[in-house]
């Protein structure tokens, strides 16, 4: 059985996955130092790239109805090579969650409140968290109109805001860097923004129908990617060649906004949008680790870890990296290349393997 | 346990989430509005002036007798060496006993011997510290930096927010462009663009000193190396398109007297064009203004005359453009970026180009067509005139 009562419907699974997607809006600055003025075709790129690979997740879970991607995974690969792969997607949830924690502790400190101790952002904002994975997944889905909304409007309005400051010639030439570089930023793009959505697997068994699944993803994959987009657009635009040198584009160009010296220094209209967004994508995290560690030891419910695994996650992001600099670093070279199988490979293979041994074979549809 | 274990709890967390923790209040802080960078001759080390409001004298009708200490003085300026522009903010404390809040700081102004030397190991900061808006505005003194934070304007409280309004209203004129940290960041960062930046003078008028802005400066690899006059500066803002408003002189058609003219709106379009390794660069310019003023009896309102005022307007306008071009092939600078538009359209050629871009620069020419409108006459049809036509 489900260890998730909890049931949302495709219209929910629409805003989950655009907020989910916009809440790495921080996480492009990775890319934007490699790929300079042309950050917004890797988006495009990366988005082509991820589009087919997360409808084949929305197709799993469609094959699978009301079945986790642990339980997925024991039925398609056998219970020893299932287990391994889903401890390996447990090692990326846990490691990906802590990173994004991290994010915030960054982003408070260099930007809201410089003075505040990184630790204790770092627990408040984990232990936000973990309240709102306790009160389930429906919560979560209910609230995240409000989330995905929220994000959309503040990358509209700052976009309208700065429209005064673009500078459109900064996009050219439009072909300039060597391709290496260039794939260098789809693989982030497709992995970090796009990719990451892999977690679904874990709530699409929630849902009460399937039908509409693969659209829905499609759809909230695009608002999501639209946001972003307008974000990289904004960005290039307004800074032009600096923005390779900002430890946050977004912020910086946020804070150039000056219209009639009285709408000026809008940062809190990123902070809010940010802690909310990363919040939001953090708390799916956080619940797709604990279901699937208590899936994975066949626990009946997944309440019990979820505030311990808060704390781990905070451990983890305290101590694992020293500096921003480790940070970026480690995301943008190690990151990329162990969850690119978890999100490339496996689920496509899933979907394959299943459709070769016809699983799921029982007709009643729920798991053992 | 339960609801009561809760309502403690919550008791508990009021304090410690009080937000309290690094909340500075207004009489703490030391809020800077200008900073002045210079060098210590004698030292080597950098002289940095921070202009701070004193609250307590600021909220007073300026001229009132009896201010604490400083006489009327609304701001305090506190100057302190360092080894660099973090370390000199720092050793300030010495002085102000609290740390420099700078979010308000309008303006930096960089000394002349520091702008000479180049602003690499200066620039940074200003960039790099959270505190400070990167839509701070840059200028250069002609001199020292102090000197100009010194004289105080006559009817604004403050030296450093008298220099931002006046280079904020740069439009009236033309004759020179507000700079602020990120342009300044921008135009540094192209490995061909000499970055501008405005330049403040001061003018002894008998017993009172006034601060003016003279022209700009051109920086080449982060070191000043020349000025550019009021009417440089225009003919380069011709191109750029960033002409707002100014006035234009032209003879009048019997050459008896002058016309006035306003600039209205201008427009600009730049082509490069590559052929056979030879630079050509196509300027479009697009004029209107209105006739504001004339010193002579001959009546301009007519399209005769307005056909030659027109054309003289437009010699104006290439004269400016070939000045300003003139200088910056004399500097070797190239302040219109057109290195940056060569690399636009042809990024393949460019990287050829760019090595020896100082070589080039000089050899590029240009193609200036303007098109010049009067579209109005204010307020009369007729000059005021004993009558008598011609």
């Amino acid at each position: 059985m489900s260890i998730e009562k909890g049931r949302i419907s495709s219209q929910q699974l629409l805003f989950l996955i655009s907020g989910f997607v916009q809440g790495s809006v921080l996480l492009i600055d990775f890319t934007v130092g490699i790929t300079e003025q042309q950050t917004w075709m890797v988006l495009l790129a990366g988005l082509a790239i991820a589009v087919p690979v997360i409808l084949s997740y929305a197709a799993l879970a469609k094959r699978f109805p009301g079945m986790n991607l642990v339980q997925i995974n024991d039925m398609v690969y056998g219970r020893f090579l299932g287990k391994a792969i889903s401890i390996y997607y447990i090692f990326f949830f846990s490691m990906t969650l802590s990173f994004n924690i991290r994010d915030v502790g960054e982003l408070y400190i260099t930007f809201l409140m410089q003075d505040t101790p990184f630790i204790f952002l770092l627990v408040f904002f984990a232990a936000t968290c973990a309240y709102a994975v306790t009160k389930g997944i429906e919560v979560l889905a209910r609230v995240s109109h409000l989330f995905a909304v929220t994000g959309l409007f503040v990358t509209f309005s700052t976009f309208i805001l700065l429209i005064d400051q673009m500078d459109f010639s900064n996009f050219l030439p439009l072909f300039e860097l060597p391709f290496i570089r260039l794939f260098q930023g789809i693989h982030i793009v497709s992995i970090i923004p796009f990719g990451e959505t892999v977690i679904f697997l874990m709530i699409m068994g929630s849902l009460n129908k399937t039908e509409h699944a693969v659209k829905n993803t499609f759809l909230g994959l695009l608002i999501g990617a639209v946001s972003l987009l307008v974000v990289a657009v904004r960005n290039t635009a307004v800074l032009g060649r600096t923005q390779t040198i900002w430890t946050s584009p977004s912020f910086q160009s946020i804070r150039l906004i000056n219209i009639g010296t009285v709408l000026t220094r809008m940062d809190f209209l990123i902070g809010i949008a940010q802690t909310v967004l990363i919040f939001f994508k953090c708390s799916l995290f956080l619940y797709a680790l604990a279901v699937a560690l208590s899936q994975l030891f066949g626990l009946k419910s997944y309440l019990p870890l979820v505030l311990p695994l808060a704390g781990i996650e905070v451990i983890i992001a305290a101590t694992v990296f020293q500096s921003p600099v480790d940070h970026a670093v480690i995301t943008q070279n190690a990151g990329i290349i162990y969850s690119a199988p978890l999100i490339f490979v496996i689920p496509p293979l899933s979907l394959w393997i299943a459709k070769i041994r016809g699983l799921p074979k029982f007709e009643t549809g729920e798991g053992k | 346990m339960g609801k009561k274990m809760v309502i403690i709890l919550c008791f508990l967390m009021l304090f410690a989430l009080s937000g309290c923790l690094g909340a500075r209040q207004i009489n703490d802080l030391e809020i800077v509005i200008g900073m002045g960078v210079d060098k210590d001759e004698d030292t080597g080390s950098i002289l940095l002036t921070a202009q701070v409001v004193k609250e307590a004298t600021a909220e007073k009708p300026s001229g009132s007798a009896g201010g604490g200490g400083g006489g009327d003085k609304a701001f305090w300026n506190v100057s302190s060496r360092g080894e660099s522009i973090f370390d000199a903010i720092r050793q300030i404390t010495h002085k102000t006993g609290n740390r420099l809040f700078i979010s308000h700081n309008q303006a930096v102004i960089f000394g002349n011997v520091i702008a000479q030397e180049g602003l690499q190991e200066y620039i940074d900061f200003f960039l790099r510290a959270h505190e400070i808006r990167p839509t701070a505005l840059i200028l250069v003194a002609e001199d020292r930096a102090s000197d100009v934070l010194d004289a105080k304007p006559e009817t604004e409280k403050f030296p450093a927010m008298n220099i931002a309004k006046l280079v904020d209203t740069y439009g009236f004129t033309s004759h020179f462009y507000e700079v602020n940290m990120k342009d300044f960041a921008s135009c540094f960062m192209s490995p061909t663009t000499a970055p501008l930046v405005p330049l403040v003078s001061i003018v002894q008028d008998e017993d009172c000193k006034d601060i003016y802005v003279s022209g700009m400066v051109a920086f080449k690899n982060g070191k000043m190396v020349g000025k550019l006059n009021h009417d440089e500066v225009r003919g380069l803002l011709w191109v750029l398109g960033k002409v707002e408003s100014g006035v234009i002189i032209v003879p009048s058609p019997n050459e008896r007297g002058k016309a006035v003219l306003e600039i209205v709106k201008a427009k600009s379009k730049v082509t490069p064009e590559l052929k056979d390794g030879k630079i050509v660069m196509h300027i479009k310019i697009k004029e209107e203004s209105s006739l504001s003023e004339q010193t002579t009896a001959e009546n301009l309102a007519t399209d005769k005359a307005f056909e030659k005022i027109q054309e003289a307007t437009a010699e104006v306008i290439r004269q400016e453009v070939m000045a300003a071009f003139d200088k910056s092939r004399e500097l070797n600078a190239d302040i219109f970026g057109f290195g940056e538009m060569l690399h636009k359209k042809y990024s393949e050629e460019w990287k050829d180009l760019k090595d020896n871009w100082d070589e080039i620069y000089p050899t590029i020419d240009l193609i200036i067509d303007v098109e010049s409108k009067i579209i109005k006459t204010d307020l009369l049809k007729k000059p005021v005139s004993p009558g008598k036509e011609e």
